[in-house]
Order: C-alpha cells, then sequence, then structure tokens
C-alpha cells in the first residue's frame, strides 16, 4: 500500500493486506464528498459561508485550493491537507537544527517552507538572570548554540510574510544532545497538550516536534547540568564494561551508559516502523510497538524486519476496533 | 534609623516568617516585615553578591531626605529582594518605583511599570520620560518605544505579554505593580492575580497600594507562589494630616469631628447631627420619586448648599478643592451651580484663555460645536470662572486642558464624577487642599450604597499638598438620609482589607490551556483566592469547635418531645406565612387597599432577634392606608411585568414610637408587602375604612385621624377582619388546602403534652438557639469542605465542558480553531462574538452595520428611553441576541451558573445608530444628537470598540479569513478620528 520497501514473504503478505484492510473498515465513514483533490467544486448548502484556508471563490463556486478533507465549522468551511508540508501554528512544539548564527538570531531549519527565527532575547540566559542582552551575550551566542546543534522550541509567531518566531519559555526547551533524531512525515504528528514525554522505565526523553522531528535521548533533568553529572556518574560502574567507544564522551562528562543508548534505538526503530505503516505517531502507540518488541524479545535490529511490520499492523487493528467497541 | 534596621533573620519557627518592626521615636514611623516562602534559607552568597554591588553607589539619590518607609523599602531593593509598599496615596510611594527603575537602569535590566488605568500610565510615562529618557509606554492605544528599558503599561497589556511569551518576559528583572489594591476589582482584579501568578520566575517586584490591612497575607502569598522573601512596609504616615469635617445638609457651619491626629470628635460629631435641617417638610412629595437629589436640589432662587459651600472654602481660603460626587447627572448639575462663581484674578483670567484656545485648536472645527467642548468650555472660561466639568477621564480635550491647567495655574475647584473620580483617587497627580463629598452614595452596578470606609480614605487623600498645605481638609456633606452611624463608620474606620476577586473566563481557560505548560488548575492553585481560602482553614476549625461546645453545654430536659414540638411550631408558622403570601398578593389584595381602610400590623421589636414561640399573633398594632404605589426596580423594566408581579409599598399611617424622642409621635411608615424580611407585615385587613382627609401632613389632621382610629378600634375589639375567602375571593385549591393543615396543626398543638409545661416559652427558646448554632456548625463545616478543595473545581469542570461542546478545545485539551479566535478576544464577550464570526453574521453587512453590531458587546449602560435602531440594525441585533442565547443556553447545560436572560440583555443595542453613523463618517455633535448619551461614555464605548476591532483583526488572520481581516481593517479606520481618538497632551 505505502509502497513499503521491504520484501515480504507470501502470508505476510497477505496478512499485511488484510490488517490494513481491517484498518480502512474501521476508519470513520467520512462523507465520499468531504475529500476533495485541487480544482474539485465543494458544495455548498447555506448562504455566507466563510471561506477558509484551502479554498477559493472560482466564478461564484467554491473551489479546493489543496488535495484534503473539507472541514465545517459552523459557517466556516475549509479544507485540511492530507499530506501537507508542516504549516506552524502559534504554541506549537518544534524540534529545529541551528543552520547560521546571526546577530541577535540563530537561524533554525524546522522543515518548513522558510527557516524560523530564534531571537537571542527569546532564549533564557544559562544563568537564568533576567537582564537586558548585551553585545557580549552576542558575541557569545554560539557558546549557547553553533551550527548544527539540534534546539527545542516553541513557535511563538508567524508573521505576514510567512517568517517565523521561536521562543524557548523555559529550561525545558533548548538543546538537545545526547540522542537520535528522527524525521518522519509532520502529518503523523497530531497536536496534542503534551509534546515531552518522559518515558521513565528507559529513562528516556520523547520530544515529537509538530514539523515531524522527533527527538530520542537519554534523560535530562530540567537541563541542569549538575543533576545530570551525578545522575551519569552512578551509572558509570554498570556500564564500564565497554569502554573502548566511551572515552572520548566521557571526558566531556556527557556520557550515555549502554542501556540508555539501546532503549534509544528501540524507541527509534519503534517509530521508523510506525512512520512506514503511516500510523500516527503518539506516545502510546510508540510505547506499545515497544512492548510488543520486547514480549517477543525482538533484538533492536530485527524490528526493522518485514515481519515486525506485519506484527504491529496487526495490533494496531486489534487496538482501534478494540477502543472502537468501546465506545 | 540607621542603626534600628538590621537585616531581618529567618525565624526558626516552622512557617518561617521573620518579623521585624521598626519603630523610632520619630513621628513618622513604619513596619516592616518580612515574608519567606515555606522552606526557604537565605542564601547568604547571592544577597551578598547583591549587597557589595550595591553598597558602591545608591543607584539614585534624592533631593530631600527619605521618609523612613521610603528608606526602608529601597534597602530592600538594594539587596534585591522583593517589597510591597502599603501607604496613602499622597505618602510618597512613587520614590520606591523611581527607585526601583533607576536601579534596574544602572544594573541594565529592563523593568515594567504596571497601572490600572490608562490615564495614569500616561501621566507616569510622562514622568519618567524626563527623569530616565530609555522609557516606553503600550496602553491599548499606543506604543511608543516598544524596545525601551523600562516599559509603562497597563496590567492588561502585561498579561496577554506573558500569554504570548514576548521576548520582554525574559528580559525583565523588576516589575512594578502600582496601585495593587485594584486587586480587588470585582471585574478586572482577576488580571492582577494572573499577572502575578504567571510573572517570570527570576524576576523581583515592588507592589505600591493603598494603606490594606492585610498585606501581609498578600506578601506571603507572593512568598510562596513565586519562592522569593518578599518584604512589607506599612506606614500610616500622611505627610500632611486630614482634618474631617460635617456639613450637614441645610446647615450652615462646618463641623470638626475628626482632627489631624485621627482622633474623633464624639460631641462636635453629635452637634452636627442635631444641626442637620430635616428635609422639610414640603419637600417629602418628592422623596419617593427622586432618591439622591434632595441635598443638592435646593429651592429655586436659594443658594444651594454646595454654592454655599464652596462660597466658604473660597473665604476661608481653602481652595483648590476637588468635589466628588458620584452620579453625571448630579455633576453637570453642581457645575452648573459652580458656574456662577468666578474666582480668578485678572492674569489668571488671561493665562486661562490662552490654554482655552490652544486646547480648541486642537480639535476640528465641528467639533467644538460639542455642547461639551464649546458650550461648556467656552461659557466657563469665557465668562472665565473657574470650574471643569470632568466628565470622564477619557474625554481627551478635558483631560488636557485639566492636565495644562494643574501645571500652569493653581485649580481651584474642580467637579468630578464616579469614574473620574476612581482615577482621581487612585493617584492621577491633581493635588487640592481640600476635597468635598457632595452625597456619598455609589451605584454599583445593581444597587447604590455606602461607599466604604476603604475608599472613602482613598478619595480623602487626595486632600492636602504636600510642603504646600499644612493640613488637608475633607468635607462631607451629610444629609437626614445618612445614619449617623454610617457616616461614623466611614469617617473612622479602617481600610478595606485585599481580597481576591478572582474568577474564570473562557479567554483564560483558553490562554492557559494553550500553553505547553500552562494548565488552569495550576493558576487557580497558586491564586490568592486559594492562598486565603487555605489561610482560613484553621480559623473555622477553631470556630467550629468553639461553637460545638457552647451547643454541647446546653441542656435541656425532655428534649425529644420538646424538638417534636418545635418542629410543629416551625411548620405551623411556615403555613401561616403560605397562607399570608396567598392572600396578600397584590392579585387579591390590591383592590381592598384604598385609602382608608383598616390594617393589622406585625411590630418590629427592636432588638430583640428572638422569635416568639406562641400560636397566638405577636404584638400587633392597627393602622390606617393612605395610599400604596408600585416599586420601581432600578433597572426599570416593570413596563412588561404584569401588574400582579412588581412589587407595591403602602404607606400606612399608625402610631409609632420614635426611640430618640421618646414620645409617642406619629410618622409614616413604608410597609413592603411582599417581603416578610422587611420591618413591618401587613397580617390583617379590615372590612371597615375611614374617611379620609386629603392632606395628612398638617400634625392635627393626622392626630385626628388616630383619634377616630382608636375610638373605632374600641368599639371592635376583632378589628372585623375580611374574610379571604367570603370577602376576597380567594378561590384557589392551594389556600383551602393550607386552611386545612393549618387546622390540623392547631389541634395537634392542643394534644401535645408538653405544651402544657410552664417554662414552654423558656425551653423553646434554649432550643431554638441550639438549633441555630447546629445550623451555623454546619454551614462552617461545609464552608471548610469546600476551601480544601481546590476552589472552583466545579465551574473550570463546567467551564471546559463548555468549551468542549462548543468546538473550542478537544477532551485532551488541545484548543481547536474556534479557541484560537477567541484567544484573541480579551475586551468582549470572547464565546458569543466567536460563534457570530463563525456562523457569518459579519461577513455579508456592510462595514458600518458590523461596526454598530459590535457596539452592543462594548455597550453596557442601559437607557430609559433609547429609540430602537432602524430595522436593518435591529435585524443584526436580533441574530446577536440569537446567538448569545443559544451560548447562554449551552453553558446552562453545562452546569454554569447563569442567567439565560440575563446575558442576552446585556448585549445592549443603545448606541448601535450612534455607532453607524460615526462609522458613516457624522461629525460628533451630529451623533451626539442622536443617542441621549453622555459623551464620556460613548467616546469611551468607541475607544473600546477599536479595541475589540484590533483583536478581531488577529483572530481573523488566524483563521485565514483576509476577507474579514480587511473587513475589520476598514472599521478601524473609519471610527478612528476626531475628537475620539485626539491625542491627549499626555503623550
Amino acid at each position: 500500500m505505502r509502497n513499503l520497501q521491504l520484501s515480504f514473504n507470501q502470508t505476510q503478505k497477505v496478512r499485511l493486506e488484510k490488517a490494513l484492510e481491517r484498518l480502512e473498515s474501521l476508519s470513520s465513514k467520512s462523507n465520499p464528498n468531504s475529500c476533495v483533490t485541487v480544482g474539485d467544486t465543494i458544495p455548498v448548502y447555506e448562504d455566507g459561508i466563510l471561506k477558509g484556508h484551502g479554498t477559493s471563490d472560482q466564478k461564484g463556486e467554491l473551489a479546493a485550493t489543496v488535495c484534503g478533507v473539507v472541514e465545517r465549522i459552523n459557517k466556516l468551511i475549509y479544507v485540511r491537507a492530507l499530506r501537507a508540508r508542516y504549516k506552524p501554528e502559534t504554541g506549537d512544539i518544534v524540534i529545529g537544527r541551528v543552520i547560521e548564527v546571526v546577530p541577535k538570531r540563530w537561524k533554525l531549519e524546522i522543515n518548513f517552507t522558510q527557516d524560523a527565527i530564534l531571537m537571542l532575547s527569546s532564549m533564557n540566559l544559562p544563568d537564568g538572570i533576567q537582564r537586558r542582552r548585551t553585545a557580549v551575550d552576542e558575541l557569545n551566542m554560539r557558546s549557547i548554540f553553533t551550527e548544527n546543534d539540534l534546539v527545542c522550541a516553541e513557535v511563538r509567531s508567524s508573521q505576514g510574510d510567512g517568517s517565523l518566531q521561536l521562543q524557548a519559555r523555559n529550561q525545558k526547551y533548548g538543546k538537545l544532545e545526547r540522542g537520535q533524531l528522527l524525521t518522519v512525515d509532520p502529518y503523523l504528528v497530531k497536536r496534542r497538550k503534551q509534546h515531552f514525554h518522559h518515558l521513565e522505565e528507559y529513562g528516556i526523553d520523547l520530544i515529537i516536534g509538530c514539523n515531524g522531528y522527533i527527538w530520542i535521548g537519554d534523560h535530562a533533568e530540567a537541563r541542569d547540568k549538575m543533576v545530570v553529572d551525578q545522575g551519569s556518574n552512578s551509572e558509570q560502574p554498570i556500564a564500564k564494561c565497554d569502554k573502548n567507544s566511551m572515552d572520548l564522551d566521557e571526558q566531556d562528562g556527557t556520557y550515555t551508559p549502554q542501556e540508555a543508548r539501546e532503549n534509544i534505538c528501540r524507541i527509534a526503530n519503534a517509530i521508523r516502523v510506525l512512520s512506514r505503516l503511516g500510523f500516527n505517531i503518539t506516545v502510546e502507540v510508540i510505547l506499545e510497538t515497544v512492548n510488543l518488541s520486547n514480549s517477543l524479545n525482538l533484538d533492536i535490529h530485527d524490528m526493522l524486519g518485514s515481519e515486525f511490520y506485519v506484527l504491529v499492523a496487526e495490533s494496531e487493528a486489534e487496538r482501534r476496533s478494540l477502543s472502537k467497541r468501546k465506545r | 534609623m540607621e542603626d534600628s534596621y538590621e537585616t531581618p533573620q529567618p525565624m526558626q519557627n516552622s512557617n518561617g516568617n521573620g518579623t521585624m518592626i521598626v519603630n523610632d521615636d520619630e513621628p513618622v514611623t513604619c513596619l516592616h516585615d518580612v515574608s519567606f516562602p515555606p522552606g526557604y534559607v537565605p542564601s547568604s552568597s547571592s544577597t551578598g553578591a547583591a549587597a557589595a554591588e550595591a553598597d558602591a553607589k545608591p543607584a539614585k539619590e534624592f533631593p530631600f531626605t527619605l521618609d523612613p518607609f521610603q528608606s526602608e523599602a529601597i534597602k530592600c531593593l538594594d539587596n534585591g529582594e522583593s517589597v510591597m509598599v502599603s501607604a496613602h496615596t499622597s505618602a510618597g510611594k512613587t520614590v520606591v518605583a523611581l527607585y526601583a527603575i533607576a536601579m534596574s537602569l544602572r544594573n541594565k535590566q529592563r523593568v515594567i511599570y504596571t497601572s490600572p488605568i490608562k490615564a495614569l500610565s500616561n501621566q507616569k510615562y510622562r514622568e519618567f520620560k524626563e527623569e530616565f529618557s530609555d522609557v516606553g509606554l503600550m496602553t491599548g492605544d499606543v506604543t511608543i518605544d516598544p524596545n525601551a528599558s523600562c516599559l509603562v503599561m497597563t496590567t492588561e497589556i502585561w498579561r496577554s505579554m506573558q500569554y504570548k511569551g514576548s521576548e520582554i518576559t525574559r528580559e525583565v528583572a523588576w516589575v512594578i505593580f502600582d496601585e495593587v489594591h485594584y486587586m480587588r476589582d470585582r471585574e478586572r482584579g482577576v488580571v492582577w492575580e494572573e499577572s502575578i501568578v504567571m510573572a517570570p520566575k527570576n524576576s523581583r517586584f515592588v507592589f505600591l497600594s493603598a494603606t490594606v490591612p492585610n498585606a501581609k497575607e498578600f506578601a506571603d502569598w507572593v512568598a510562596k507562589v513565586h519562592q522569593q522573601p518578599c518584604h512589607i512596609v506599612y506606614t500610616d504616615y500622611r505627610p500632611t494630616p486630614l482634618q474631617h469635617y460635617i456639613f450637614p445638609a441645610g446647615g450652615s457651619g462646618l463641623y470638626l469631628v475628626v482632627d489631624e491626629k485621627g482622633k474623633f470628635r464624639e460631641d462636635s460629631f453629635h452637634k452636627a447631627l442635631n444641626a442637620l435641617v430635616p428635609a422639610g417638610e414640603g419637600e417629602k412629595k418628592r422623596e419617593n420619586g427622586k432618591r439622591h437629589k434632595g441635598l443638592v436640589a435646593g429651592k429655586l432662587g436659594e443658594e444651594s448648599d454646595i454654592f454655599k459651600m464652596v462660597k466658604m472654602i473660597i473665604q476661608r481660603q481653602y481652595d483648590p478643592v476637588i468635589i466628588f460626587s458620584f452620579s453625571k447627572r448630579e455633576c453637570e448639575f453642581l457645575a452648573m451651580q459652580m458656574a456662577k462663581l468666578d474666582l480668578t484674578e485678572d492674569d489668571e483670567k488671561v493665562n486661562i484663555e490662552t490654554i482655552f484656545w490652544s486646547a480648541m485648536d486642537m480639535l476640528s472645527d465641528d467639533d467644538k460645536k460639542l455642547p461639551q467642548a464649546s458650550f461648556w468650555l467656552l461659557r466657563w472660561f469665557g465668562l472665565l470662572s473657574f470650574v471643569i466639568l470632568l466628565f470622564l477621564s477619557s474625554v481627551t480635550c478635558f483631560t488636557l486642558v485639566l492636565h495644562s491647567l494643574s501645571l500652569s495655574v493653581s485649580l481651584s475647584v474642580c467637579v468630578c464624577e464616579s469614574p473620574a473620580a476612581e482615577t482621581f483617587s487612585i493617584g492621577l497627580n491633581m493635588p487640592a487642599k481640600t476635597v468635598v463629598f457632595t452625597n456619598v452614595r455609589k451605584f454599583d452596578g445593581d444597587k447604590f450604597r455606602w461607599i466604604s470606609s476603604g475608599e472613602y480614605i482613598q478619595m480623602s487623600g487626595r486632600a492636602g499638598r504636600r510642603g504646600i498645605d499644612e493640613r488637608g481638609i475633607c468635607i462631607l456633606m451629610v444629609d437626614d438620609k445618612m445614619e449617623p452611624s454610617t457616616a461614623k463608620m466611614m469617617l473612622k474606620g479602617s481600610a478595606d482589607s485585599l481580597n481576591s476577586a478572582f474568577h474564570l473566563s473562557y479567554n483564560m481557560l483558553l490562554n492557559q490551556i494553550r500553553c505547553e505548560e500552562g494548565s488552569p488548575e495550576n493558576l487557580l492553585r497558586n491564586s490568592f483566592y486559594q492562598f486565603q481560602a487555605d489561610h482560613a482553614i484553621p480559623d473555622l476549625e477553631k470556630q467550629a469547635k468553639v461553637l460545638e461546645e457552647e451547643r454541647d453545654s446546653m441542656v435541656i430536659e425532655e428534649e425529644d418531645s420538646l424538638k417534636n414540638y418545635y418542629n410543629l411550631l416551625q411548620q405551623y408558622k411556615s403555613l401561616k406565612k403560605d397562607v399570608r403570601d396567598i392572600v396578600f398578593s397584590p392579585k387579591y389584595c390590591l383592590p381592598f387597599l384604598q385609602p382608608g381602610r383598616f390594617v393589622c400590623i406585625e411590630c418590629t421589636r427592636g432588638d430583640d432577634n428572638s422569635p416568639s414561640f406562641s400560636t397566638e399573633d405577636h404584638q400587633v398594632t392597627w393602622g390606617v392606608v393612605i395610599e400604596f404605589e408600585k416599586v420601581k426596580g432600578v433597572y426599570e423594566d416593570d413596563a412588561n411585568k404584569k401588574p400582579e408581579d412588581s412589587n407595591y409599598t403602602v404607606n400606612i399611617l399608625t402610631r409609632c414610637v420614635v426611640s430618640k424622642g421618646g414620645a409617642g409621635k406619629k410618622t409614616l411608615k413604608i410597609v413592603p408587602l411582599k417581603e416578610s424580611g422587611e420591618p413591618l407585615v401587613i397580617i390583617k385587613l379590615s372590612s371597615a375604612r375611614l374617611p379620609m382627609p386629603k392632606d395628612l401632613l398638617p400634625l392635627q389632621t393626622r392626630e385626628n385621624m388616630l383619634k377616630s382610629t382608636s375610638e373605632f378600634l374600641a368599639r371592635n375589639a376583632s378589628g372585623l377582619p375580611l374574610d379571604p375567602e367570603a370577602n376576597m375571593g380567594i378561590r384557589s385549591s392551594s389556600y383551602q388546602k393550607l386552611v386545612r393543615r393549618i387546622e390540623a396543626l392547631e389541634s395537634l398543638f392542643d394534644k401535645h403534652e408538653i405544651s402544657k409545661s410552664p417554662l414552654i416559652e423558656q425551653k423553646l427558646k434554649v432550643l431554638h438557639m441550639k438549633q441555630e448554632l447546629t445550623a451555623k456548625i454546619k454551614s462552617i463545616k461545609r464552608q471548610m469542605r469546600s476551601s480544601t478543595e481546590l476552589a472552583f473545581k466545579d465551574e473550570l469542570k463546567a467551564r471546559k465542558r463548555v468549551l468542549r461542546r462548543l468546538g473550542y478545545a478537544t477532551s485532551d485539551d488541545v484548543v481547536e480553531l474556534k479557541g484560537k479566535v477567541a484567544c484573541e478576544i480579551s475586551s468582549a464577550e470572547e464565546l458569543t462574538l466567536t460563534e457570530l464570526i463563525f456562523n457569518g453574521v459579519l461577513k455579508d453587512v456592510k462595514v458600518e452595520e458590523m461596526v454598530s453590531l459590535l457596539s452592543c458587546f462594548v455597550w453596557q449602560e442601559k437607557l430609559q428611553d433609547a429609540s430602537k435602531p432602524r430595522e436593518e440594525l435591529e435585524l443584526l441585533f436580533t441574530q446577536l441576541q440569537d446567538t448569545a442565547r443559544r451560548v447562554a443556553k449551552v453553558q446552562l447545560e453545562c452546569k454554569v451558573q447563569i442567567d439565560v436572560e440575563g446575558f442576552v440583555n446585556s448585549f445592549r443595542p443603545d448606541i448601535m445608530e450612534a455607532v453607524y453613523a460615526w462609522a458613516k463618517g457624522s461629525k460628533f455633535y451630529e451623533i451626539m444628537e442622536i443617542t441621549p448619551v453622555f459623551e464620556g461614555s460613548l467616546i469611551r464605548a468607541i475607544r473600546r470598540l477599536e479595541e475589540v476591532l484590533q483583536q478581531l483583526i488577529l483572530a481573523a488572520k488566524s483563521i485565514g479569513e483576509t476577507e474579514l481581516e480587511a473587513k475589520f481593517e476598514e472599521a478601524v479606520s473609519k471610527i478612528k478620528r476626531d475628537i475620539v481618538f485626539a491625542a491627549s497632551l499626555y503623550l
């Protein structure tokens, strides 16, 4: 279906198709009219409608300008694009990569048509002091973020010309270290109340950015250097066994134990599977997939094998039919 | 002072509150106290560093010696700790603010100064700008230099900045909240709580407040919420002491009641009251209709009290004077009276004329035709008497004139009306030597009330200019409607305590939900309201315990059967009351209330509150009906009520004993018919009537009347009662049922054994007291339970339900498109307005019509005789009402406490026509002819409308409705012109 580049054997193919069919039948039986492609006329049932995003007035008829689903709120009609590029909204949590350090601001790549801007003043100073930024602060900007750093921030506002302002409200935001970044299709990430997750049983931080960038990293206690140090020190005796790779990190005091690394990889692979199958990515589904792999005693690299794909699809179909019945 | 001050150390007790009192031999003393957050250990390193820095040089030096409270507060600032300064208006709190600003500027930090009122913000902006230059201003109207280090703004702007996460929040080291006691304001107070709770973690605060008795509690709260110590500096000190005088209505002299040492002079207070000329007999007719005119109306030709008094003030050189009055109409009237006075010297006249014409030049030619701008001003300035009618502080031209006057020439008399009065009392720089209160009753939304002692203290604080006057003079005009006790309370009372006025709004909820880490629950938990509720718990527990002990100590014999009897009695009483309610519903009894009918009245038992316990009727007396009239509600919507439903008062002539006189004196008494809670209740109507003389006012006729009444009663002892069924024609089944039940109960009484007990009366009284105690304990316990829970928990749930139902947020707290629109609207009813937008109502109408419709959101006053808007507008208004009704109904279904019709009626169409005309381009004097409203109110409404439109522009942008956005922008350009938005001199 979603041109998975995997070699399935015959039974796996049948099972997967079956599971996907089942999923399709479970999806909400929306009005077929509500799906439109570019140029389609959107039926209007009443007067005085409001044209929202993705619509255009074409000779008295309302036409769609994107492919997607027609949404109606009272009299507002707009088209929600199905597989669109990420479009930032105020309050979104995003992850971006610093591509340029310019006066008073960083430019971040956030999977949007334009680069986003994080002002130096929109960012708490490392020592937490409230004051105006000085020229010295500006010179020291690279000590906070430098090129290619990964940064987590919140969308503050988008200007009329489409340029984007970011902000880091508190210590929770900021530089991301010791982990993996995954890129998924942004439409798989739905806006939720919480985008920061601390998975305690794995000791992992999971940040699901609205722009389709997902961060999986070793848990850092509110980005307070002192606490992180103590945490990793206590774990060191356990992970001392493989020294060869760790020497460099150890010197930095940013040591990630083997176990945490494995957890990161396992979660990352779970997300990879989910995104390839085209399932919405939420923390619940990720955890379920991780648990499934654990219960099957699968090695991390085996999670990307075709058998696991089929299993995940089947369990997802099972889960959705269960939750549907509950309602 | 230096040696008496030590760095306060936290005490070793559990709550960690250090107390330190600075008390010197000097007369000017202040109280210094510190609140530490629970579990706080003052880290010596941080304070030490700050102190070292501060030791170098004070951030600002003042040309005068500081008062102790000022230097105390500044020391706290130097230590880098928050401080709350509570002092009288003129005491000089601004010094503390100035120092905080100077200090922040020195440290390259940002500082924010917030005040409750735009006019005050403007004034402070000017002051600070002169002093520091790196100052910006942000109010709803204007933004000047938003990148400056010191920003002056209104608290609302600061709040929305924090929600939006403006970068300023990351740079501000000090936040100065001026007039923080505004937090108890019913409508806007919650903004202060939100801003304080959400303020950046590492910033420090300066709170400037009027004297509040519970400053400590406030500081405790700040310390807890922000985990930082908060100092309190409290002083009662007034730089110019106040003398309070009473001017009795109709009298001719002033009586000193409170001297400058704050001593209350009992004797002269009574002398003043005795000098009261009772509102003359002739004026009696007027009394019922016009509630608050009496005092100033005076008789034609004769000089009114106020005029006499102002003359006296001028003679005694008590000027300049501010006269406070609390109704616009009265204010206008007073100003008219003043116009006769000529108080200026020749050179002043020239001065005034220049100012006047320069002020007029700022207005367009058409606006000069305004009655207010030209007639009033021309008249007064033209005649060169010196009066200013300040309708509202927002009426720019007046503010402007007023201000320039205070700069160049001393202002002599200034009459102002209540909203402006509040502005004045809140710290606008308008010093005067004397303050006069014409009438101290104030309309607060639904009823007239006396101004509280706290408000009185605030406003009287305007009197006395520092360094110029030796003392300030405060004159209270008292008429006989004012109880002596009320006056005394007001003069002697203490300042109002600072209580939370927290309440939820949808805008607040949506904004909180939208923030990643924000949650409404968190805000509630940290609110001052919750803090106060938590604080009250130990107190309540104690109370409950005491009451319980008291209850248990009461022992009654045969309690069970007595209780039984007691319950029967209660039932009997309530049945009787039900019967009375039926018989005396206006529907039945109105036809029988002709003048001259005898009525039986229940007497009030003065101070003895315990109810009697016999089945017999209470002490009764007989009187004669004089007349009855409908009680007029404050909102005069009686027109659509049936005559049966309205309330009536019946005037009855009867023998009354006035306790003061001692002798039997006959007066008119007013007997409410429907409310049995009032002092007098009619019990029976007699079938007999007396012929009534026409004029009852002469004493003689009344004496005669009374004589014939008693004669009649002597002849017919029973009073010949009207039989409800036979004579009055009451034939409802419920009445008959009630009568039967009463009969059954009466027979039960006779059978009851305990009724024969000789001590039954006393026993019942004891039991009654016990029952009341039990009820009290119950209510206290309920209160305790509710305060242990999160305040507003249920309401929060209900309101979230509403948001989900209407599609503003999802069940897992994600704000939807509609919610994002509502987030932007904070100056109008957000739900109804959002629904209107999404229903496309604003889409099809013309711009002018849309503006006119939106005016309903900003206009709250109720006009008596407003003409209906034309048809197109009327149609729009109906749509608005429908939407509002739907919104209200959803709220009701979701269990939000709401009065659906009241909510719908809160949208007023009264100024739709005027605003329509204004948007069409009419001149201001033209639209003033359309609506009978005050200029100031209209200007304020149009300005607020512009604010709403600005918010709507943002909202339209967020849903991608470019056409609507353009429409709103066009609307703004149409209404933003001429006098309404004339630039004020303040800027």
